[in-house]
């Protein structure tokens, strides 16, 4: 990789950012030479996409900080209407300038904001510096007013100023474009970590107690085990669990271990900060209970029969009722009883959704005793559908039966039903 | 003289049975909220130092969550968060919101609720400052996590420069920077879209901002998943907290609130059955219990006027001597009373009947008795329950609840369930019995009754002779039997070898464990029939018994469906009109228009011919005008007729039973069942 | 060859190179306002002709310029309007308003923005007005009642014209098209949009008061023209400093025009797409290597810029999803293939990629569902599968249905250049139905 240059840049900060950019030095050099000097024109709008943890924001905002360069920086999710994202960016702005002058900024629409960007871009001393406008997170930018994504795109011809807007993203750029079409950005890819790039990455910091070669190899053989299925951002909490085993152990048989880890922490089932106190105790991750222990869910008695009632409901065809639920049922051939597709999809499809009369038959052929149709009955299936085990399926206000759908699995089922 | 307001009443003890409970609930929390608060503490301990370890950098930002599980019993959770937010700004951190899913159906409305709940606190905590509160209203135009960060900036910067003695008494309570604490009170019914928006954006503000997560789930944890796809789950760093089970938590309350001697009202057999079968059946909610009971005591005060009578030992003899004739009269018609009677002899039996004073007497001794009674009962329960609880398969319960029911509903020595738990009881080792005998001692010294000194000393002495057969058993070697049983077994083993060992007792002398191990067993079981007798058997006991089971049912478990048929199909039950009173299936004329076209839709089926209906309708009220067959043959309805019939089936669409169908036009749907 | 040029090209100033840049980049970059014309001669003195005679004679007018995105509309229109005001007659005659749809989203910002660019705030004042019209009217009034008696004609330029037919009734568009009709004020309306529909979509009373004029811009030429807009695009014009560097600079890019690589390149492109923005968007990559060690551009640059251009965004994600994850897609290539495109949902997903674990169980570790499902998840987020509903809180994800936005010959070829992808992974991708 060569180094980078740059006529505009003293060196010194361009060494300084390569150091912080570790293997990130060919998107930094194309994204340099694409923005060109200070003043010069770059293109109104460059799309980056690439994976989570690729390292875009962090690339973006270490480039525009270390070299100095005029930048405004939103996170879209942040913003979750288009006036506070439009008020962020003016309110960044100002804070641009230096000027400690923040007097609240009103900005509704895209027409007053581009009226007050210029004048925001006017008080300050740029001397026509290209201005950029990072919106990380772009693919929120989708969810507001239909306006708003093609204005940013051509901010540059709106203005009429130097501004160059940056969006970051995870969704590739196809899935943006409106249906009459809009400004197309220059679209830019940062690839993710290979392995070596991690295990180089990885390495750089090596605590001190270590060896670097130790380290590198320890590395080695936790890439080896997390690579699958992980991202860099698990990889580094994983890291963090790991950090403090004894080396010893490392060396002995830490693969099973490391996969158990990898098991629990990456479904959370115990925060990072009890598995730091676990391993400093040196105690074994079985002793904590993870999430997934407590599945188990204590229901009041007609609470568990509702359920089991309504998983029948749900996963049984309605033709099959009679035959399974009514003591003298007329024979049935067993032959076309069921057909052959249906029973494979059922638990494929998902559960279908059932009248209230039916749950409520059901239940009472499941029960061994009278129930009586209380009112306790009914807000236990209210409270049931809180509790999101049922859903309700159509609109809530119709007086004629309400049709429910159950949402639990048949683990769930089985683990009541014990 | 003194009158005892009735109403009055129940007020007092209401009253000092909200304290008790609070008491009781705040221990129950204790623990959980200990947990917390401990939790809470350390989750910012990093934001405090300001420290940069290696390891921090790492998680630097996610966000410190605990995930409460507090069970099904969603109605309960209400106090329980009140308990939280309350200790919570006791002592960590002013800054508590309390948000509710209904409250946000967007991020937006989220933020709204969560900025005006945490900038209103700040108003509270130094209402001094009157016009910076005013500023911080103008600003909430802006609800965004910025705004929120530079609010926070600025409260803590100002407890930091306030005047000295402020400072002292703001820093004792909390620290610099307290965290902010967010509740979600009800995790299930939080969409998706919302909590993820909400804890990515809060994760870019989370070294700005000391957050901390409080989940409240009333499931199972494994919700979180649901809700979260897992790049917003590892933005967190879950911890789990359980509260305590709802059943123990109900066990707790049955302990101490009706196993004892505080409160003079006592609840009978059928009632706390009620109660206990709406709790384990329907909703879990302690909450429902203990207005259960509250609705009992207020019941019981309501309509037994002797309940003036229930009261504390020392207020007892005022009241009795105070009684009116005709509330001795009310006294002498009580059948626990009369059976009392029946038992004496004739010239006390006259006495009793005739004579007020004598008779105040009398029921103040009663009345003590009954008091008495009580208190060796609770006693004595316990010391059973220690034996019951310890047995295989708990044949008579595990809770001491469950003991007490049976106790209460009849005499416990002849049920089959106490006679196997003796049997097991006779086979307990010896460790196990003693720490038993050592337990039954503790409670017996701690009960108030005095009628226990010699049951204590039989027990202690039993305790001894243990000792010294432990000193003679070395050589008594013998016992081969027993080391099998020593082991705990199951049921099966158990009887089995039971069975095993009557064979051979037959043969075999029986050791002098043994023996004595019977005795002990032995003297258990008097102390049960002499103790454990149920309440209904105890004169007097309407007075502090409240036993109205079918009412209390009817107020706590009602059954709207049932009502409204019974009330349609059988309207004399309700308006007790003699003229309504109909035999069988049949239809009479004279009940209400909507009765008749109710019965009347119950034999049609999904789809009701309107015409139909209309016809059967006319027929049925023409029936009591006089059938001259002549005016009325045409097949003309009367107009009169058709729009009462009308009214009564749009009445009856009001209520739910049909609706028009798309299908056919004249006809209309049946919702409700039947009809095939 | 190059190595020699390299050496000798290495002694050009920065400050020249910088120039370079300068020109070039403003050229590529900020077209609209300073973009040369290319094969527009007729539609330019069409709407010259139009302009002029609503200035000169005051007649109202109104027309609509229609062609796909980056065809040149706002540079003809920009064009048109510079040479207007360099005419002697015109100077100091003609009131400008330019309106963008995706700025005035409704009429009311609209009138508001027309009032500011019109100077009028002061007159307005706090004025209420009953109706649209009547604002509209009394801005045109204050405007005639100014220092000159004779009215001053106005030309309303409005960009994205299609984005104000969805204003509520069309007001604006109404009242602007009535006022051209009526004799009242001088008053032009000029249209730009993408949309060859747009006629279409504007209500009856608005249509009828358009004067039905309209000016198409199509990307008409051929290759060879195509060649010739490369060249004089990436040309440094004669004015530019260092004169000698400027005749290199050309010779170099008709060197260019003449290598075969470079007209695969462009015939590539050319064939693609013949908007001039993608060209545009390919010389400013490659503009935007040279440097002072690099001064001259070169084939290889314009390939490289290429390649950057022409990636699939979709197999670029594809190529860093974890191996989970692509076990996942290849069930979901393996059901779009069994259910001929029918959506699916995670449990069919799941239950194929445990058919594929239980046939290799000893290549890949068996993960636990939530394991699965997370990983389903990330593909959900990254919008490579897409659900068919929205999806709610109250469903369960497991049974949400789904379709797959990648097609298989994508997956095939992501599948390809993956690193280190387990053999049998790549065996069950490329197995059809025959295992079934």
């Amino acid at each position: 990789m060569p180094n980078l240059e740059h006529p505009a840049y003293p060196a010194d900060d361009l060494l300084h950012l390569e150091s912080l950019v570790p293997c990130r030095e060919s998107q930094v050099s194309t994204l340099l030479s694409i923005f060109g000097e200070r003043q010069q024109f770059s293109f109104p709008s460059i799309f980056i996409y690439g994976h989570t943890s690729s390292g875009k924001t962090y690339v973006m905002q270490t480039l525009l900080t270390t070299l100095q360069l005029p930048h405004v920086f939103v996170n879209c999710v942040e913003c979750f209407t288009s006036r506070l994202l439009l008020e962020e960016i003016l309110i960044q702005l100002q804070g641009c300038s230096g000027t400690e002058q923040t007097s609240p900024v009103r900005c509704d629409t895209l027409n007053d904001f581009v009226r007050l960007f210029k004048q925001a871009l006017a008080t300050q001393e740029l001397q026509d510096e290209t201005l950029y406008l990072v919106l990380d997170r772009a693919e929120q930018l989708r969810e507001m007013e239909a306006n708003i994504l093609p204005a940013f795109l051509r901010l540059q011809e709106l203005t009429d100023r130097n501004v160059t807007v940056v969006l970051l993203s995870e969704i590739v750029w196809e899935l943006f474009r409106p249906n009459t079409g809009c400004f197309e950005p220059f679209t830019m890819y940062f690839p993710d970590y290979s392995i070596g790039h991690l295990q180089k990455i990885l390495s750089q910091n090596h605590p001190p107690e270590y060896s670097a070669d130790f380290y590198a190899a320890y590395i080695n053989i936790l890439l080896g085990v997390f690579y699958m299925v992980s991202s860099l951002e698990f990889l580094w909490f994983c890291l963090a669990a790991a950090n403090e085993r004894d080396t010893r152990k490392l060396w002995k048989n830490i693969e099973p271990h490391l996969k158990k880890a990898m098991q629990t922490v990456y479904l959370r089932e115990i925060s990072s900060s009890q598995w730091e106190r676990l391993q400093q105790d040196g105690g074994e991750p079985g002793q904590l209970k993870g999430l997934s222990a407590h599945t188990h869910v204590e229901l009041p008695y007609y609470s568990k029969f509702l359920l089991i009632a309504a998983y029948l409901a749900s996963y049984n065809p309605v033709r099959t009722d009679k035959r399974f639920f009514l003591k003298h049922h007329g024979k049935i051939r067993k032959t076309n009883f069921m057909k052959k597709h249906e029973k494979t999809s059922n638990h494929l499809l998902g559960p279908k959704p059932f009248p209230l009369d039916r749950l409520l038959a059901i239940l009472y052929s499941i029960v061994d005793n009278r129930v009586a149709p209380t009112a306790n009955i009914f807000s236990q299936i209210t409270s049931l559908v809180t509790l999101q085990l049922l859903s309700m399926v159509g609109q809530n206000d119709q007086l004629d039966g309400p049709r429910y759908k159950c949402t639990v699995s048949l683990d769930f089922i089985r683990a009541i039903a014990r | 003289m003194l009158v005892f307001s009735p109403s009055l009443k129940p007020v007092v003890q209401i009253n000092s049975l909200c304290v008790c409970l609070q008491q009781i609930q705040e221990d129950l929390n204790k623990q959980l909220l200990d947990n917390l608060v401990s939790f809470l503490s350390r989750s910012h301990s990093d934001f405090q130092e300001k420290t940069t370890k290696w390891t921090c950098r790492m998680k630097f930002r996610e966000i410190p969550t605990a995930a409460l599980i507090l069970g099904v019993n969603v109605t309960d959770h209400d106090l329980t968060f009140r308990g939280l937010s309350d200790v919570l700004q006791d002592s960590i951190t002013p800054y508590v919101a309390l948000l509710e899913a209904k409250d946000c159906p967007g991020i937006k409305n989220l933020m709204q609720k969560l900025m005006g709940q945490l900038m209103n606190c700040d108003i509270e905590v130094d209402s001094l400052e009157d016009e910076d509160c005013v500023q911080v209203s103008q600003n909430r135009i802006r609800c965004s996590m910025p705004s929120l960060v530079s609010w926070y900036e600025n409260v803590t910067k100002k407890t930091d420069s306030e005047t000295p003695s402020k400072k002292r008494n703001s820093s004792s309570r909390h620290w610099q920077s307290p965290p902010v604490v967010v509740i979600f009170k009800d995790m299930e019914s939080f969409t998706t879209k919302v909590l993820q928006d909400f804890i990515v954006i809060s994760s870019q503000h989370i070294h700005e901002l000391p957050l901390v997560l409080i989940f409240g789930i009333a499931t199972s944890p494994m919700i979180i998943h649901r809700l979260l796809p897992h790049s917003v789950s590892s933005l967190l760093c879950i911890e789990l907290f359980q509260s305590l089970s709802c059943k123990e938590h109900l066990s707790t309350i049955v302990d101490k609130l009706l196993l004892t001697s505080q409160f003079p009202f006592k609840l009978g057999e059928k009632v706390l059955q009620v109660l206990i079968n709406i709790f384990l059946y329907h909703d879990f909610s302690v909450q429902n219990f203990i207005k259960g009971f509250q609705l009992c005591i207020v019941e019981h005060f309501y309509s037994q006027p002797l309940s003036v009578l229930c009261c504390h030992l020392v207020d007892l003899k005022k009241r009795v001597y105070s009684l009116s004739h005709d509330q001795c009269e009310n006294i002498r018609r009580l059948p626990s009373f009369r059976r009392y009677v029946e038992k004496q002899e004739s010239g006390k039996q006259i006495a009793l009947l005739t004579n007020d004073n004598f008779l105040k007497e009398e029921t103040e001794k009663l009345l003590e008795d009954l008091h008495v009674y009580h208190e060796n009962y609770v006693s004595i329960l316990r010391c059973l329950h220690v034996f019951t609880s310890s047995l295989p398969k708990y044949p008579l319960g595990k809770q001491i609840r469950e003991l007490h029911c049976a106790c209460l509903e009849n005499q416990v020595w002849e049920t089959e369930e106490y006679e196997s738990s003796l049997q097991l009881a006779r086979m307990l080792n010896k460790t196990d019995l003693v720490s038993m005998l050592q337990q039954c001692v503790e409670i017996l010294m701690s009960s108030s009754g005095k009628e226990f000194d010699k049951t204590v000393e039989k027990l202690k002495e039993f305790l001894t002779q243990f000792q010294n057969l432990e000193a003679s058993q070395e050589r008594d070697v013998s016992v081969s039997s027993q080391k099998e049983l020593q082991k705990k077994t199951d049921l099966y083993h158990l009887q089995k070898t039971l069975l095993e060992l009557k064979e051979s007792r037959r043969s075999k002398k029986l050791t002098k464990f043994e023996m004595l191990r019977f005795e002990v067993v032995d003297y258990i079981d008097t102390l049960v029939r002499k103790y454990l007798v149920p309440a209904d058997t105890r004169t007097l006991h309407e007075i502090v018994y409240f036993n109205a089971a079918t009412v209390l049912r009817g107020h706590l478990n009602a059954a709207p469906r049932t009502a409204l048929h019974t009330a349609l199909n059988n309207p004399h039950w309700y308006l007790k009109n003699q003229a309504l009173k109909c035999d069988g299936g049949g239809i009479s004329n004279k009940a209400p228009d909507i009765c008749i076209v109710y019965k009347l839709h119950l034999e049609c089926g999904r789809l009701i011919n309107l015409v139909d209906w209309l016809e059967a309708f006319s027929t049925v009220v023409m029936a009591s005008e006089e059938p001259n067959a002549d005016a009325a043959s045409s097949d003309q309805v009367d107009d009169i007729i058709h729009a009462r019939f009308i009214r009564a089936v749009s009445e009856l669409e009001l209520l739910g039973f049909i609706k028009p169908s798309k299908q056919k036009t004249d006809h209309v749907a049946r919702l409700t069942w039947g009809g095939c | 060859m190059s190595k020699r040029r390299l050496r000798e090209s290495s002694e050009e100033s920065p400050e020249c190179i910088s120039q370079v840049q300068k020109i070039l980049r403003e050229r590529f970059c900020h077209s609209c306002a300073a973009g040369k014309l290319f094969g527009l001669k007729q539609q330019y003195s069409h709407l010259l002709e139009l302009l002029r005679r609503t200035t000169v004679h005051g007649e109202s007018n109104s027309a609509l310029i229609i062609g796909p995105r980056g065809s040149g509309k706002s540079a003809l229109l920009n064009h048109v309007l510079k040479d207007l005001r360099e005419m002697n007659q015109v100077r100091e005659n003609l009131l400008e308003v330019h309106l963008n749809g995706l700025l005035q989203t409704n009429d009311k910002v609209a009138l508001k923005e027309i009032t500011r660019q019109l100077q009028l705030e002061n007159v307005v004042g706090d004025k209420v007005f009953g109706s649209f019209a009547e604002n509209l009217a009394f801005l045109l009034e204050a405007l005639r009642r100014g220092n000159r008696t004779s009215s001053c004609p106005i030309l309303f330029v409005l960009d994205e014209f299609d984005l104000f037919v969805h204003h509520k009734n069309q007001t604006l568009l109404y009242n602007l098209f009535d006022i051209s009709q009526s004799a009242q004020t001088p008053v032009t309306v000029i249209g730009l949009t993408c949309r060859q529909d747009i006629l279409e979509l504007l209500e009856k009373r608005v249509k009828s008061r358009f004067s039905h004029r309209q000016i198409y811009l199509m990307n008409s030429f051929d290759f060879k023209e195509y060649l010739k807009i490369f060249k004089t695009q990436l040309s440094l014009p004669d004015e530019f400093p260092d004169e000698a560097f400027a005749q290199k600079w050309n010779n170099n890019v008709q060197h260019l025009l003449e290598d075969k690589a470079v007209r695969d390149v462009l015939q590539k492109l050319f064939q693609h797409t013949k908007d001039l923005r993608s060209l545009h968007l390919l010389l400013m990559l490659a503009v935007s290597a040279v440097t002072v060690h690099h001064p001259l551009l070169t084939a290889a640059d314009l390939q490289e810029a290429h390649r950057q251009q022409s990636s699939d965004s979709r197999a670029n994600i594809v190529h860093g999803l974890s191996v989970l994850e692509i076990c996942l897609i290849i069930a979901m290539k393996h059901l779009n293939e069994v259910y001929d495109g029918e959506p699916f949902n995670f449990q069919m997903v799941y239950n194929e990629f445990q058919k594929f674990i239980q046939r290799k169980a000893h290549s890949m570790y068996n993960f636990e569902k939530p394991v699965v499902m997370k990983a389903f998840e990330h593909l959900l987020q990254l919008e490579l599968v897409q659900p068919l509903e929205r999806p709610s809180a109250r469903a369960q994800r497991e049974f949400l249905l789904m379709k797959l936005l990648l097609d298989s010959s994508q997956i095939m070829e992501a599948l390809q250049l993956y690193p280190n992808c387990p053999t049998d992974v790549k065996q069950w991708a490329a197995s059809s139905l025959s295992w079934l």
